[in-house]
């Protein structure tokens, strides 16, 4: 059994996404529940994405095509959940123990990224999951004894872009800043076309690009929430 | 993404199976491999056979090609469990018992491979004495008293590994096709012949077997458990070896019996029978393997040859000498496993119940039995012996008559036949009898062994020789003796077949009717063709198809399977034995119009033109069950009856693929640990100076709750 593997490559893709769920979503019950929200609005982007996928039958062997509706639709949503939670804002004001929730608008952006993240890298991973706790392991037929532990690191960057990217959009929506909004959807398009090279197993091309963009996104999205150079110099510096 | 997309796939997969279809991760990491399983048996005592364990037993492969490779395996294997592959020539006893005390830490799974299979010369899983603890026995040992267990040379089955009979803490998995055991060589080749140093560090090519026997320690445990009371519910450990025997007399009986009355039934003093009889079935080490050619189904041709031939050459009873006479031919099944059938028999007719009710015939008892004669092996035509326990005249008179027809220039067999008297009796339906009764007038047709793979998977047509010459000649009527040698040469199996039955029916036929056989009709060696075809080669074959009803389906192109079974497994062999009775030992009624022939004992089969024909049958079947699961709070230990029951499984399945190597699994476990780890204490730190991060954020609007000290 293989048992070492599946939590190896578990906690690799949702060890990072767990702590940040502990420290700052779990004591606050409202964010729990704009948390789930968001994840079902994520599963809303995928039966779409598969009602689209298994209606064009003569393009269904062309992954492509899936993928590139597949976020278009998962942007879509993201954009219908940005309308509810602002649309929602007053009466979360009314009810949250908690006011900076509603103070700070990054919050909820965060915390619905976070759930459109951790539903999406779970759907990711979760049938890869299954089929790691059996006796053997990747490489008889093809595919690289690496494979599972390049598919956890590849889930865990799409719940941390995910996550970047709605604190960007959302803070870009409010601003009409719609280049920032096009660099959602275009990176969001980018990274998933890039996992179509892993057919190829282009693993490490694949990966060095993603965590580029992941590590590019983060910054951009530190920023949108307020952070600064200076600031993140201050938090190094421990001042 | 394109996970995402797979799982959109997925997501489809499950609303709609029966449309979408998807590669899944798993099938590129298992190939399935297609091969029979060793299962598990239990008697009174003791169980035998293989099991793994509940999950599937893995081992890593490794090819055994010389018993260095054994030894390597078993003195320092660098990355145990393994599962060695063993060709036939391997696969011995003293290799099997040294991979069996080596445990299944070292040894977890044994595959048998069909390779190098010319180097063999020898295959028997049975006993040097088969059935040893049952027929007749030593005054108080149970042990055989007809069989020296200790001097295997001059046991019935020298050759005998008894592996049949050990219990292996591994499953055992026979890999019959060659392209099978390529891809499993492959693998190997691949993955783990080389650099024997580095099987610990690297992935391996493993096989995995699931073949998990629910019964354990005997068959009175298993019963025990899986006595409804005990387990409140309906699982079942194990079942009973049970089939059926078949049986016909050569005349229709004229002995009804009053149904209504609810008087005991009663023996009708006046009928005689001569019990001529076999073995129907066979056994082999793996489910659904095994002919037994040699071992069982060249006696099996000669009954139905001698029982063919004696219904054709003989006058109507009537006009008999003895008009009371008659002959009762039995296939006993499970003959295998401590005489089922005939220890069945025997209890049945002690107590009066052979024939069933049903049959509206009065019951055969031993009072009817004017003497047996049992069909053995045949192995060797040139060195049959005619055994008896002790000096009979009927014996003597017996033999004399074989041997005239054995000798008589006139048709040319040109056999002889030994007689053999004393306690070494062949492990036949008949000691059965000369247990109940050391008196009873049996005769053992047996021929010295010289079968080298006695019960085993390659007992098979290429091991006596066969070849099918199919014909498409008349196969039902009798020959002319000059005639019989066109079509086969003196040493062809039908030959031997033909000739053995001549003898035997003309022996018969003298008994019968007091006069010599000066006949010029022998038994058809075209019928002995076509009877093992069938047996041997296909269920969809000539000899089935006109003794089955016109048009009904065909058998599968396969050999039936003669192991016994359970109740509820497919019971083939018993099944067509049934229908080859009724066609070869029945009297054609051609006045009866088919309409009017749908009443047994009248049967209407198709015949050899296929066009249907009406007979008058006698065939009938027995239940082969042994006492022992009749008999309340019967004694399991004992040793009187068969224990045999066979364990349930769920499944069989094998497949290969990488077991990934421990340094492998660790350190993905421990990347996963300590991303885990340090992505709590960044989390924690951020979360906790979030304030100096965001620092733009007025402090009262702070994400993040208040900073803590740094």
């Amino acid at each position: 059994m293989t048992l070492p593997e599946f939590f190896g490559c578990t906690f690799i893709a949702f060890g990072p996404p767990f702590a940040l769920f502990v420290f700052t979503i779990a004591n606050d019950p409202v964010r729990i529940i704009i948390l789930i929200a968001a994840a079902f609005f994520w599963l809303l982007s995928l039966l779409l994405s598969s009602l689209l996928w298994f209606a064009v039958v003569p393009l269904r062997d062309v992954l492509v095509f899936g993928v590139v509706f597949s976020v278009l639709f998962q942007e879509c949503f993201r954009y219908i959940i940005y309308r509810i939670l602002r649309s929602t804002e007053q009466g979360l004001h009314a009810v949250a123990e908690d006011s900076r929730i509603t103070d700070n608008k990054h919050i909820l952006a965060y915390v619905s990224g976070l759930g459109f993240g951790l539903v999406s890298g779970m759907f990711a991973l979760v049938n890869l999951l299954a089929d790691m706790t059996g006796p053997g392991t990747m490489g008889y037929n093809g595919g690289t004894e690496i494979f599972f532990v390049v598919s956890a690191v590849q889930a865990l960057s799409i719940v941390l872009l995910h996550t970047f990217w709605s604190v960007i959009f959302f803070n870009a929506c409010d601003n009409n800043k719609y280049v920032q909004i096009s660099y959602v959807v275009g990176s969001h398009m980018l990274v998933s076309l890039l996992t179509l090279l892993n057919a190829q197993e282009l693993y490490k091309t694949t990966l060095l690009i993603n965590y580029t963009i992941t590590i590019g996104t983060g910054v951009l999205a530190f920023r949108a929430a307020g952070g600064s150079a200076r600031s993140f110099k201050r938090f190094i510096t421990c001042q | 993404m394109a996970q995402q997309m797979k799982t959109v796939a997925v997501w489809f997969i499950l609303l709609l199976q029966s449309i979408t279809y998807g590669e899944r991760t798993r099938d590129k990491m298992y190939q399935p491999i297609v091969g029979a399983a060793c299962f598990r048996r239990l008697n009174g005592t003791h169980q035998i056979g293989c099991s793994s364990t509940y999950s599937g037993s893995v081992g890593v492969l490794h090819l055994v090609n010389i018993e260095a490779d054994l030894d390597f395996l078993l003195t320092s294997p660098p990355s145990p469990p393994y599962a060695p592959m063993i060709p036939p020539h391997l696969f011995t006893h003293r290799n099997l018992l040294r991979l069996k005390e080596a445990g299944p830490d070292i040894i977890s799974v044994v595959l048998l491979i069909n390779r190098n299979s010319d180097k063999m010369t020898q295959f028997s899983h049975e006993l040097n004495c088969p059935n040893q603890y049952s027929g007749l026995l030593k005054p108080n040992i149970s042990e055989s008293a007809t069989c020296d267990a200790s001097n295997p040379p001059n046991s019935w089955n020298p050759w005998g590994t008894g592996l049949l009979h050990q219990d292996f803490p591994f499953p055992i998995y026979y890999i019959a096709d060659v392209n099978e055991t390529q891809t499993l060589v492959n693998c190997f080749e691949k993955f783990n012949n080389f650099d024997y140093e580095s099987h610990a560090l690297r992935s391996l090519c493993a096989v995995e077997v699931k073949s998990f026997m629910s019964a354990a320690v005997n068959t009175e445990v298993c019963m025990r458990r899986t006595n409804f009371i005990n387990n409140l519910g309906s699982t079942k450990y194990c079942d009973p070896l049970e089939g059926r025997s078949v049986y016909a007399t050569l005349y229709p009986r004229n002995s009804p019996e009053n149904l209504t009355t609810e008087v005991p039934r009663s023996v009708n003093t006046a009928e005689k029978f001569i019990l001529v009889t076999t073995r129907l079935d066979t056994t082999s080490m793996f489910d659904g393997v095994g002919l037994g050619a040699l071992d069982s189904l060249m006696g099996f041709a000669t009954l139905t040859q001698v029982a063919h031939l004696l219904r054709q050459l003989l006058p109507p009873q009537g006009s008999l000498p003895d008009p009371r006479r008659n002959v009762l031919f039995v296939a006993f099944n499970g003959e295998s496993f401590d005489y089922i059938g005939s220890q069945r028999f025997v209890y049945d007719m002690e107590n009066l119940v052979f024939p069933a009710r049903s049959t509206k015939s009065t019951p055969i008892s031993f009072e009817n039995i004017e003497f047996m004669l049992d069909i053995g092996t045949l192995d060797d035509i040139t060195n049959i012996k005619l055994h008896t326990l002790i000096t009979t005249p009927l014996a003597q008179d017996f033999l004399k008559k074989l041997n005239n027809y054995a000798s008589s220039p006139r048709y040319g067999f040109n056999l002889d036949i030994q007689s053999d008297v004393g306690i070494q009796i062949p492990p036949t339906s008949a000691q059965s009898f000369l247990r109940r009764d050391t008196q009873f007038p049996a005769l053992i047709l047996n021929a010295v062994p010289a079968n080298k793979y006695y019960h085993s998977i390659y007992d098979d047509a290429v091991n006596v020789g066969f070849s099918y010459a199919n014909t498409s000649r008349d196969y039902i009527s009798l020959i002319d003796v000059s005639e019989s040698k066109n079509y086969f040469n003196a040493t062809a199996l039908q030959m031997k077949v033909a000739n053995v039955s001549s003898i035997v029916a003309f022996a018969l036929y003298e008994t019968l009717t007091g006069l010599q056989y000066t006949g010029n009709k022998v038994a058809n060696p075209l019928l002995a063709d076509e009877f093992l075809y069938c047996f041997l080669q296909s269920a969809d074959c000539r000899l089935f198809k006109a003794s089955s009803y016109p048009g009904s389906p065909s058998g599968l192109p396969l050999p039936p399977m003669r192991y016994i079974s359970v109740l509820g497994g497919s019971q083939e062999s018993s099944g067509w034995t049934y229908r080859l009775f009724g066609y070869l030992l029945s009297q054609p009624q051609p006045s009866v119009a088919k309409e009017n022939c749908t009443n047994l004992p009248l049967h209407w089969v198709a015949g050899i033109n296929g066009t249907g024909e009406c007979r008058l049958t006698t065939q009938s079947y027995m239940d082969a069950l042994s006492p022992a699961f009749l008999i309340e709070n019967y004694d399991w230990r004992s040793g009187k009856y068969s224990t045999w029951t066979e364990s349930t499984w769920s499944q069989f399945s094998a497949r290969i693929f990488l077991r990934p190597s421990h340094v492998h699994k660790i350190t993905t476990l421990t990347i996963g640990i300590v991303v885990l780890v340090i992505s709590f204490c960044l989390i924690y730190i951020i979360n906790s100076r979030s304030d100096v991060l965001f620092d733009d954020v007025p402090a009262s609007n702070a994400a993040f709750s208040r900073p803590t000290a740094c």
